[in-house]
């Protein structure tokens, strides 16, 4: 198969996550589950705790208490609603990334429709093509939630800060890195489970014996502890007190995992029978 | 000139745990031919569909489809399949999802929307592009997935049981669709409905506990039998007695429903069916039907049933 079909075929498979997104009942389902989740934190997390952030005193005791953490640093973003938004989302979002990307491919696989798919596309290009798809889903959950958290900024600011623009940038691109293993451990569960239902209960299992173990492990050998890092989301601790385009320096390892990732999910699917 | 043949199986095997489900078949289809693939339940019929689509793994022997292996990128948009039970997904309406399907197979959206209104039309959907999958009845939820077979123009297409769930209206005209679209595509059909296969096909593959009992172009010893059909009213041991003085008759035998099949030699009378339909008229009894050849039913049958008494 030639290259340029193979990529067409990933932006086919892509188009059509975008469109399960925006229209149809399960898309639109999970758009109202974003937004009442969002709604809940913007208007009784973010919005009262923007106001105490403005405060001198909060500002004070967070540099004398988290200061030898860098946690400090969170005052330096351009509004304190992207900075809740920030420390909200590197929490929230992972958690709900294993969620609402868990029925990649398992739902088609039990239905019988990979067996009208694979007759026409690579088995490599529909793991890639469904793996895009859900970036692209939840890049769009990004840039909605991010533009409700700019407008209650301006609100309060009363005009509209480019700076705050260029930091929700930032958040977007970060957030995707960091979604990236999620999704692609997700990959590999819903390429082997029957149901979207057991691919998630499969990967909060695995996710939690595997730190389970880490922590067992490290507990006994301490010079053990580098492999915590290789932990999907590992890099998560580290990103929230880092500020402007140098916190992409934090991607190689994510990046690396989602390859891996993807390349056991195509295998799975390679080897499974339809 | 030796034409390639467009499907080639060797020595396949594929086995579930210690079940046998194919056990070392081969065979060739040609291009042009309709074939049919013929078996009990849990003969290997669906595991060898399975098998050719590239959707399982054999355990052992060959198989190439337009020279190729089975699953190759070559082979996307020449071979297509209607698979057992595989269903569209039910939240997007069967225009978008055929669509979907010719674009990948490398056309264009404009294109893509074309064929697909083509398809559609061929099984007398396309009033309903833009229905949801789940919201179509089982047969045409049926007809929809085999439109998508026949998206763009593929040289190889597998039906897996293509009838069955269809109403008898709609099942013939899938059978008057397949039987046009022979002419362009080649066929591997499989089903339960001997007689629908006898229609279509020119070929049978039988498959019976994993092997391939017969093999074979069902007119090839067709020539010196008949198959006749009576009205209720003739009494069949008169008309066995009767049709026995026919000259050339090797043996008729009474089945049910008042059918009888008789052998002759067609080198001793090679006008039989004249002589038959005379003695017929003679006797007043009106036929039904009469049929060159044994029907494909006895042919693969008929050898079980004596082997059992």
């Amino acid at each position: 198969m030639s290259i340029m079909l193979f990529l067409r075929q990933i932006w086919l498979f892509s188009q059509v996550e975008l469109s399960r997104l925006w229209l149809t009942r399960r898309g639109l389902m999970t758009l109202a589950a974003t937004a009442v989740i969002w709604f809940v934190l913007l208007r009784y997390a973010i919005a009262p705790a923007s106001e105490i952030m403005q405060e001198p005193n909060f500002q004070k005791t967070l540099t004398a208490a988290f200061g030898m953490l860098g946690l400090h640093q969170l005052l330096n973003w351009p509004a304190p609603e992207l900075t809740l938004y920030w420390m909200l989302s590197l929490i929230l979002l992972p958690l709900l990334s294993l969620v609402f990307t868990a029925n990649q491919l398992s739902s088609d696989a039990a239905r019988g429709t990979l067996r009208f798919i694979s007759l026409r596309s690579s088995r490599s290009a529909i793991v890639l093509g469904r793996f895009c798809g859900q970036l692209l889903v939840q890049l769009c959950l990004i840039v909605l939630s991010l533009a409700a958290t700019l407008t209650l900024s301006s609100l309060r600011l009363g005009a509209i800060d480019w700076q705050a623009i260029e930091a929700a940038l930032l958040i977007s691109c970060n957030l995707l890195i960091v979604l990236m293993p999620f999704t692609a451990l997700m990959a590999v569960f819903s390429a082997w489970a029957r149901s979207s239902r057991l691919a998630l209960s499969l990967a909060i299992v695995s996710l939690g014996l595997t730190f389970g173990l880490l922590s067992w492990l490290i507990h006994h050998q301490p010079a053990a502890s580098f492999l915590l890092q290789y932990m999907p989301g590992a890099q998560i601790w580290q990103l929230i007190p880092t500020q402007g385009w140098q916190s992409l320096q934090l991607a190689v390892v994510p990046l690396a995992q989602t390859a891996v990732l993807l390349l056991i999910a195509q295998q799975i699917l390679s080897r499974r029978a339809l | 000139m030796t034409t390639q043949p467009i499907i080639k199986v060797s020595q396949l095997a594929k086995s579930y745990g210690r079940n046998k489900v194919l056990n070392k078949i081969s065979f060739e289809v040609n291009k042009g031919e309709t074939v049919a693939l013929i078996g009990q339940n849990g003969a290997g019929k669906t595991t060898l569909f399975s098998l050719l689509c590239g959707y399982i793994k054999a355990d052992s022997g060959s198989m190439q489809l337009l020279g190729q292996q089975p699953g190759s990128a070559a082979l996307f948009g020449k071979v297509s399949a209607l698979p057992q039970d595989a269903q569209l997904d039910p939240a997007f309406s069967i225009g978008q999802q055929l669509s979907f399907y010719g674009q990948l197979q490398g056309l264009s959206a404009q294109l893509a929307r074309t064929e697909t209104l083509r398809v559609l039309a061929l099984v007398d959907l396309e009033q309903h592009y833009h229905t949801k999958a789940g919201a179509l009845s089982h047969g045409m939820r049926k007809r929809a997935c085999m439109a998508q077979a026949f998206i763009g123009s593929p040289a190889l297409i597998l039906l897996d049981e293509p009838t069955a769930g269809l109403d008898p209206a709609n099942a013939l005209h899938i059978r008057e669709l397949i039987s046009d679209l022979s002419q362009h595509a080649s066929f591997l059909i499989s089903s339960h409905n001997i007689f629908e296969l006898e229609r279509l096909c020119n070929k049978v593959l039988y498959l019976q506990d994993g092997k391939l009992q017969q093999h074979h172009a069902h007119a090839a010893n067709s020539e010196a039998c008949l198959s006749l059909q009576l009205s209720a009213a003739a009494n069949s041991a008169e008309v066995c007695q009767q049709l026995q003085q026919l000259a050339g008759i090797t043996d008729v035998t009474a089945g049910r429903n008042h059918e009888y099949q008789l052998s002759y030699q067609p080198q001793a009378a090679d006008d039989f069916d004249i002589r038959l339909l005379q003695c017929l008229a003679a006797n007043g009894w009106q036929y039904k039907q009469l049929t060159k050849g044994k029907s494909l039913e006895q042919q693969l049958f008929a050898q079980k049933k004596a082997a059992h008494v």
